[in-house]
């Protein structure tokens, strides 16, 4: 019994860290433009396809599709960033919903007209089991793990020490003042929205040989997994992110053991209310930004 | 300069009524006793047209062979096709568009459940023979023969026929009692549950948990641990072709693979599917209407002419189309007659040599038709043979 309850703990944990990245990315956006990124899982799409591509068109290895997918995210966050986002800051709240909105069709039926609208396979990564300490794992959840620590490690290194970081933090926290102290708001706001999109790129990739199927929908439900999430971390909190990523993905991996799996995507929304009701500013205060 | 234009959309308007006139003068001058009338409606358009497409195809080849060999009794068969979209709506309006404008006699249609549900109203108003080739919902054929619709058939297996051979074949060959259930959380993969559940008594099976997955869910490794540890035997799924090859492969990751074999339906049996996770499949059992590997010479024959005609393969819905072409065929030869009520007596009483065995149809207007049961062994899929069964009407 106990052993069941660490293995659906285990479980949880690497969905868990899926969930963060993807999130990480989707809450720094929302710090320095105040919109909530709906278009965030299409990042996520955009990445596994290009990782898709690479394999299937040009028979890369997997690491390289890794690279590939998430230069690929990069680039059409980089467009879009210049041509939309950056046009959000100052703009009102509808704005940038309908925009992110508009955005998450557009790149979605863009990959369908592309290549289809049937499910892809994808090909490649480390899907072999290894256990560990009885609970038997493919190698790829490790290396999502692994990651996933390393990159959440790498941005609190970047939010509090390099140049760039410090600017995102200013500008999460007062718009004005920075156009005062000579801070270009836009680039920030450019270059914060294709680090976060890169982000969902990579979770995008590093799942794909897991979830095995690739196609243009995939993303609608990260983005609706990971709105509970960013609030539930408080919005704009990196740290508080990765905490709330890990509850939500043990409390929907302990649902769907002893309770049922068609509940577990009320887990999320199900939690959301309970830690709004409890702490309205989210688990971790929104005030440490970053 | 406004009543030029007003003259040239006159012009217009009046020729393209005298283009789209044409040819419905032609139709009424051809409507002549001699020819079978047959409508098919399938989805032509939207996310299922593929199905439609192959459907049509099918239903044409069969019209094409039965007329270059001279016809049932010298009447030759006249296929109109509309375009259902694979929504209700569309399908009944294509249904009434059938019988209203080009007069048809018989139907065939529609590949969706919910689709062919609708139409049969509209078929039992006009009295117009409908032998649906396509939909498995179970409800279609509850409301037909002795069950209300007078003029609705179906040619075809429904999921309560697949989830009881499913389950006679799991118990009786392979000697399984303990089931665990992970369907899709739709009206199919439920029904398909229930109807197992109903059968399961019969071979003394029992479910020990149940799960139902939603659409486009990825992540099972905890209901697949708690299977595990649960001790079935079996797991009893009846998913989306897609999800298939996330299962398979979480199930070798958690553990499950080469020891609990799923058995339902759900393209366990595709090369792209078993290649995914070959160890998890290895043992897989899946029911099908039809497959292209069926070893009977006329299934080898039709896919032989359905690939020299089309340049393609045919799938599932060709050939059910086109042996319902040829089921209407045999009927009106029995009949001696295209008259719609002798033809749905001789329908009733027809025994037809289908390519998968004997077709005969109950009081429910229900085709009684075998299913060719598949197993994975040694990643590939093998047939284990035709099995038929009988269903309890509710009462």
């Amino acid at each position: 019994m106990l052993f069941q309850i660490s293995e659906q703990i285990v479980n949880g944990i690497v969905t868990g860290a899926v969930y963060a990245l993807v999130a990480v990315g989707m809450t720094m956006i929302f710090g320095v433009l105040r919109a909530i990124n709906f278009a965030h899982g299409e990042y996520y799409m955009v990445g596994t396809f290009g990782a898709w591509v690479a394999i299937e068109y040009f028979d890369l290895p997997y690491p390289v599709a890794i690279v590939a997918g998430v230069i690929a995210t990069a680039f059409v966050a980089l467009v879009i960033g210049q041509f939309v986002m950056r046009r959000m800051v100052g703009a009102p709240a509808e704005a940038g919903v309908l925009a992110t909105l508009g955005i998450a069709l557009i790149l979605q039926n863009s990959v369908i007209l592309l290549f289809g609208g049937g499910y892809k396979f994808f090909e490649g990564g480390y899907i072999e089991p290894v256990t560990i300490l009885g609970v038997s794992l493919a190698e790829q959840r490790l290396l999502i793990i692994a990651v996933a620590v390393l990159v959440f490690f790498g941005l609190e290194l970047l939010v509090t020490y390099s140049r760039m970081g410090k600017a995102m933090r200013a500008v999460s926290q007062n718009v004005e003042c920075c156009a005062v102290v000579g801070i270009d708001v836009r680039k920030v706001v450019v270059r914060t929205f294709v680090l976060g999109a890169a982000l969902a790129g990579l979770s995008g990739v590093l799942t794909a040989p897991v979830n095995v199927s690739v196609y243009g929908g995939m993303g609608e439900l990260i983005t609706f997994k990971t709105l509970p999430i960013i609030i539930m971390g408080g919005l704009g909190n990196v740290r508080g992110t990765f905490f709330a990523a890990m509850i939500l993905g043990i409390a929907e991996s302990l649902v769907a053991t002893y309770v049922g799996l068609q509940f577990r995507d009320t887990v999320g929304f199900a939690t959301l209310m309970l830690v709004l009701m409890w702490r309205p500013h989210g688990l971790f205060s929104a005030q440490a930004r970053y | 300069m406004a009543n030029t234009v007003h003259r040239r959309a006159f012009c217009l308007l009046a020729s393209a009524f005298c283009l789209a006139g044409a040819p419905a003068f032609e139709t009424s001058a051809l409507a002549q006793d001699s020819s079978i009338r047959l409508g098919i409606v399938a989805p032509m358009s939207g996310p299922n047209a593929r199905y439609g497409a192959f459907s049509l195809r099918g239903a044409q080849l069969a019209a094409k062979d039965i007329n270059a060999a001279g016809g049932i009794d010298g009447r030759k068969i006249q296929v109109f096709s509309a375009d259902s979209q694979g929504t209700p709506v569309e399908g009944v309006s294509a249904t009434r568009r059938l019988i209203d404008q080009d007069k048809v006699d018989f139907l065939i249609g529609d590949v969706s459940s919910s689709v062919t549900l609708a139409m049969q109203p509209v078929v039992e108003d006009a009295g117009v023979l409908l032998i649906n080739a396509a939909s498995s919902n179970p409800k279609i054929t509850y409301a037909a023969g002795v069950g209300g619709f007078k003029w609705s058939f179906r040619n075809y297996p429904t999921d309560e026929n697949r989830a009881l051979i499913v389950a006679q074949y799991a118990a009786e060959k392979r000697g399984f009692t303990k089931f665990a259930v992970l369907s899709v959380d739709s009206d199919y993969g439920r029904s398909a549950i229930e109807f197992t559940k109903k059968y399961l008594p019969r071979f003394k099976g029992q479910i020990l948990s149940e799960d139902y997955y939603k659409e486009g869910e990825v992540d099972f490794r905890s209901v697949l641990a708690k299977i595990r540890d649960s001790g079935a035997q079996a797991i009893i799924m009846y998913g989306l072709a897609d999800t298939t090859p996330i299962v398979a492969r979480q199930m070798t990751e958690v553990g499950l693979a080469g020891k609990v074999p799923l058995i339902g339906n759900g393209e366990f049996n595709t090369e792209k599917t078993i290649k995914s996770a070959p160890k998890a499949l290895e043992g897989a059992v899946e029911a099908a209407a039809w497959l292209p590997g069926w070893d009977s010479p006329k299934s080898k024959g039709f896919v032989a002419r359905f690939t020299a005609e089309y340049r393609e393969a045919p799938n599932n819905h060709a050939y059910v189309h086109w042996e319902t072409v040829n089921l209407l065929g045999k009927a009106v030869e029995a009949a001696k007659s295209t008259d719609r009520a002798k033809v749905r007596d001789a329908l009733a009483k027809i025994k037809y040599d289908s390519a998968v065995g004997e077709v005969t149809f109950d009081d429910h207007n229900q085709a009684k038709l075998p299913m060719i049961l598949l197993q994975i062994e040694d990643g590939k899929p093998v047939v284990k043979g035709a099995y038929s069964a009988d269903i309890d009407y509710p009462r």
